[in-house]
């Protein structure tokens, strides 16, 4: 057995054994006879455990050997023409570090959320969802090419989705679920459109063949012009899942979820997704200046709205939101200057912190009751604060924009999604009137059989 | 070879066709879903046997029977090949899902007997039989709605548009059959039977302007009528046998295709808009089936073979899909009366089950990774895109749109507080059968595309070899050497 041949294997044991949970738990729920709940723990929690046991031991490897990209071809999964949608894994110095550091997050959310939704209905649902979520992760980073990438980043779409609307009884968590899933399903349009022209490029969605597969030090193998349209599509993918500015106003209401996945989703995993994928793609970026440059704009735009919002938000999940995208959109800006590194480790650390705190926040007050008790009284002075420093007008004008988030959604509101939906409104009794005058009035009840 | 591909295609027609008589006739006493879904198993059976026997042959078609006018009364290729299991599977699904006090006898001889015509449909290329087997199916589906109480307006709307689909169908018709473009260069009369098929076809397929009937049928008529009507895509098949397959004529039909591509393009991302803002579940239902339907119809009138790939995948992914969401539909219906959208109906915690099985098939709708409807959105956005840029974007505009109404009927649905302390409804062991068997049909053909895309691709590389003048490189291996092929559903 070669080198490669065990690389091979780690790799493809880090993408089932998560995916391998989602059978084990799912099929028998299918059926009606859904596992205990301490069984549902052990399963997914082992999954993620040989994944990331896989996950470092490919590191090992990959280290002795001076981190050396070892690709990893599981076939084609169906061809057409000169349209082949292949099956690549790759393990490089980016996607073996990143699986074992979102692995190992998810164990840890795995064994935190045991305990944590004990009884809850939907106990394993979550586990379920959150396996799904492994799953997905898992495939997108260790993507080898930009079907496999797609494939991944829908299912992180879908099990956000779902863990937002898990407390189905809510209706500001259901409103919350479709407010995501609409955001990410526009922002969407540009990978799956970018996932086209790179097989138009290229003959094929492999990253070897688009920017070869040494990261951080990839070469474009495509023109500027092309790459230039394919990295524009991947930012407005990205900036859907990572919720940047004009598109985040769906990140504070996903809090909605419980503490567990928005511990992961929205402080360490889900919101660096497009990060990571601009990562990925770094080669293809420093071939398209405009990309770069909207990144920068984006990120630095959406860190000083998010910031400014954040101040004045009244509960903590929401704070922890705004403080979340302020640091993506920091994340964005440091890829727009052509960071490789620095941004990587600002994710992971930044991801590390985030859900940590998340975590922590229902322990929040009992926290602050307790660090009282223990220093005898109120712990000091509100801490200093940039803002303060800005003339008096200046600040209250701020506060209102904050109060506002910013006037983001009522734009969004006022200019695109209202206006739609009166126009399909519109569209809809204008069928119904046709309808009518076709067939008649069915009454209330007709036709049901 | 023959002799057994001419059997099973008979006995897929003949059993549900019998046992549809026999139950006309008092047959199954009081328990006619027996009988019935002997009668559809077999025709699954045989249709099952038409593909595994077609997979040995060397993909040349198997015409039997008069050649009136570019039509063989018995004709099997590899559409037929894929499309026979799929309409098979539907029609067992409907018939195990359907609740008891909407099978009697009179309601199973109807299914049946349309099942029988819509199989006949699916193994012919005759255009006379075509038109006959169309009238068929939409009368047993007219009698259907209109026997339902309430349904009396749906069925009007309904017969409004067949009639005009069948005039146009039957007119057009015989327009071809004196002046057959697939003969000789086509005067005046033969284009004008060209456009007055492709009029009909657009009827029939709910095509803007003429898509009302389509969400009417499904908010006022049987869920079994409208699932078995609109699933197998009579007219998608009519365009495939008549349409496609003319285009390299220098005065044939291609200026009809063009004009459907780009009407069922705007109807796709009409029907997937529209879905957003329905009120109740069937609408719902309804538009997001005419948008479908209405892809396939666009991806079918492309010129690559990865449209047509993409476009069949389409009609077998999204039909299996909406018929789960249909038949779960139903089951819901059967329980706790009709269900609407304006608010949260709480239905999670009434039926756990179901939610979950609609929620599946909800995504494997929508583009769910692993299943067959990833894979077909895939070849249908890149071959729209490779064809026209903006067919391509109305194409993922209609996936974007279709995607969030989907999901908002899901929350509307099955989310928010339930109402009043009903008791838990369990699904029921056949229920679960069917929809288990629903959804690993997408999740195996979606897991291991290769074998129905490849069959498809062969299949569409021999419609569009005797059309297609698109140079080698810009079609596929499959099509360009059927281009070669000289033999087609109509000759050369």
């Amino acid at each position: 057995m070669t080198n490669h041949d065990v690389v091979s294997l780690l790799v493809i044991c880090q993408l089932l054994a998560p995916a391998a949970t989602v059978a084990l738990v799912g099929l028998p729920t299918l059926l009606g006879r859904p596992p205990s709940e301490p069984a549902t723990t052990r399963i997914v929690g082992a999954g993620f455990t040989i994944g990331l046991l896989a996950g470092l031991i490919t590191l090992g490897v990959l280290a002795v050997r001076g981190f050396v990209p070892e690709i990893v071809h599981l076939g084609s999964w169906f061809t057409v023409g000169h349209h082949e949608a292949t099956i690549d894994l790759v393990a490089d110095a980016l996607s073996v570090p990143y699986v074992c550091f979102s692995t190992g997050l998810c164990a840890l959310v795995n064994a935190f959320a045991g305990k944590y939704l004990h009884r809850e209905p939907g106990f394993t649902r979550f586990f379920l969802l959150l396996a799904v979520f492994g799953t997905g992760m898992n495939l997108m980073v260790l993507a080898g090419s930009i079907d496999v990438l797609f494939a991944g980043w829908e299912l992180l779409g879908i099990s956000s989705t779902l863990l937002i609307g898990f407390f189905l009884e809510r209706g500001n968590a259901v409103r919350a679920a479709l407010r995501a899933f609409t955001t990410y399903r526009i922002c969407d349009v540009g990978l799956l459109t970018a996932a086209v022209l790179v097989h138009r490029a290229v003959g094929s969605g492999d990253f070897e063949h688009l920017f070869g597969d040494n990261w951080p030090n990839g070469t474009c193998l495509v023109p500027a012009a092309t790459a230039t349209i394919v990295s524009l599509l991947l930012v407005f993918a990205a900036m859907g899942k990572s919720a940047q500015v004009p598109f985040s106003g769906w990140l504070p209401l996903a809090m909605e979820g419980p503490t567990p996945s928005s511990a992961i989703f929205y402080g360490a995993l889900s919101i660096h997704a497009g990060a990571y994928v601009l990562l990925r793609c770094e080669a293809l970026l420093e071939q398209a200046w405009p990309a770069r440059v909207a990144l920068v704009v984006i990120g630095l735009g959406t860190a000083l709205h998010a910031n400014v919002v954040g101040r004045v938000q009244t509960d903590l999940k929401s704070m922890l939101a705004y403080a979340s995208m302020t640091q993506a959109g920091l994340i964005f800006a440091e890829i727009g200057f052509g960071w490789r590194v620095i941004p990587l480790v600002h994710v992971v650390s930044h991801a590390i912190l985030r859900s940590l705190q998340i975590l922590r926040s229902p322990s929040a007050l009992h926290d602050r009751h307790e660090l009282e008790a223990a220093l005898g009284g109120h712990p000091g002075a509100d801490p200093w604060s940039i803002g303060k420093l800005l003339p008096e007008r200046l600040q209250v004008m701020l506060y209102r924009i904050a109060l506002d988030r910013g006037f983001e959604e009522m734009a969004m509101g006022r200019l695109l999604v209202t206006p739609f939906l009166r126009l399909l409104e519109l569209a809809s009794r204008v069928e119904r009137r046709w309808l009518t005058l076709l067939g008649g009035d069915a009454g209330p009840g007709g036709g049901r059989p | 070879m023959t002799g057994g591909l001419l059997s099973a295609a008979a006995i897929a027609v003949a059993a549900p066709l019998a046992v549809a008589a026999a139950t006309a006739l008092g047959a199954g006493g009081g328990r006619p879903r027996r009988l019935a879904v002997a009668a559809i198993g077999t025709s699954l059976a045989a249709s099952v046997a038409i593909s595994l026997l077609w997979s040995r042959t060397d993909g040349t078609p198997l015409a039997f029977g008069e050649r009136l006018g570019g039509g063989s009364l018995v004709f099997i290729d590899g559409i037929t090949a894929v499309l026979l299991p799929y309409v098979a599977i539907v029609e067992l699904a409907i018939l195990l899902v359907a609740p008891r006090r909407a099978l009697d006898s009179a309601a199973v001889a109807r299914l049946l007997a349309g099942a029988a015509a819509t199989f006949a449909v699916f193994l012919t290329s005759h255009p006379l039989v075509l038109v006959a087997l169309w009238i068929a199916t939409a009368l047993v589906t007219w009698v259907s709605v209109r026997v339902t109480p309430g349904g009396r307006p749906a069925a009007r709307t309904f017969a409004i548009a067949m009639v005009a689909a069948v005039v146009c169908m039957g007119v057009g018709t015989v327009l071809l059959l004196i002046d057959p473009p697939w003969a000789t260069a086509a005067g005046w009369v033969g284009s004008t039977g060209g456009w007055l098929v492709a009029v009909a076809v657009m009827i029939r397929k709910g095509i803007f302007p003429f898509h009302s009937w389509y969400p009417s049928l499904f908010s006022g008529g049987p869920m079994s009528t409208a699932l078995a009507a609109t699933m197998p895509q009579v007219a998608a098949y009519t365009a495939v046998r008549l349409l496609i397959g003319h285009v390299d004529h220098p005065e044939g039909v291609a200026a009809e295709l063009v004009v459907l591509a780009q009407l069922a393009l705007v109807t796709a991302a009409y029907g997937a808009a529209l879905a957003i803002v329905q009120r109740d579940l069937r609408s719902l239902i309804g538009t997001l089936a005419m948008s479908q339907s209405a892809m396939v119809l666009a991806g079918l009138a492309g010129t690559l073979p990865m449209e047509l790939d993409g476009a069949f995948c389409v009609w077998v992914s999204s039909g299996l899909a909406l018929t789960g969401i249909g038949l779960v539909t139903w089951a819901l219906e059967s329980r706790a009366g009709p269900i609407g959208l304006d608010t949260p109906q709480g239905r999670f915690w009434d039926a756990p089950a179901l939610a979950g099985f609609f929620l599946i098939f909800g995504l494997a709708g929508i583009g769910l990774p692993g299943t067959l409807s990833f894979v077909a959105d895939d070849l249908i956005v890149s071959g729209t895109l490779d064809d026209h840029i903006h067919a391509g974007l109305l194409v993922i505009a209609s996936t974007v749109l279709g995607g969030i109404a989907m999901m908002r009927g899901w929350f509307h649905v099955f989310g928010g507080p339930l109402a009043g302390d009903g008791p838990r409804h369990a699904i029921l062991p056949r229920e679960r059968v069917a929809l288990t068997g629903l959804l690993a049909a997408l999740f195996v053909l979606g897991a291991w595309p290769d074998p129905l895309v490849r069959a498809l691709d062969r299949a569409t590389g021999r419609l569009l070899g005797v059309a297609a003048h698109a140079p080698a490189d810009e079609r596929g291996p499959a099509a360009a050497a059927a281009a070669d092929l000289q033999d087609s559903p109509h000759g050369s």
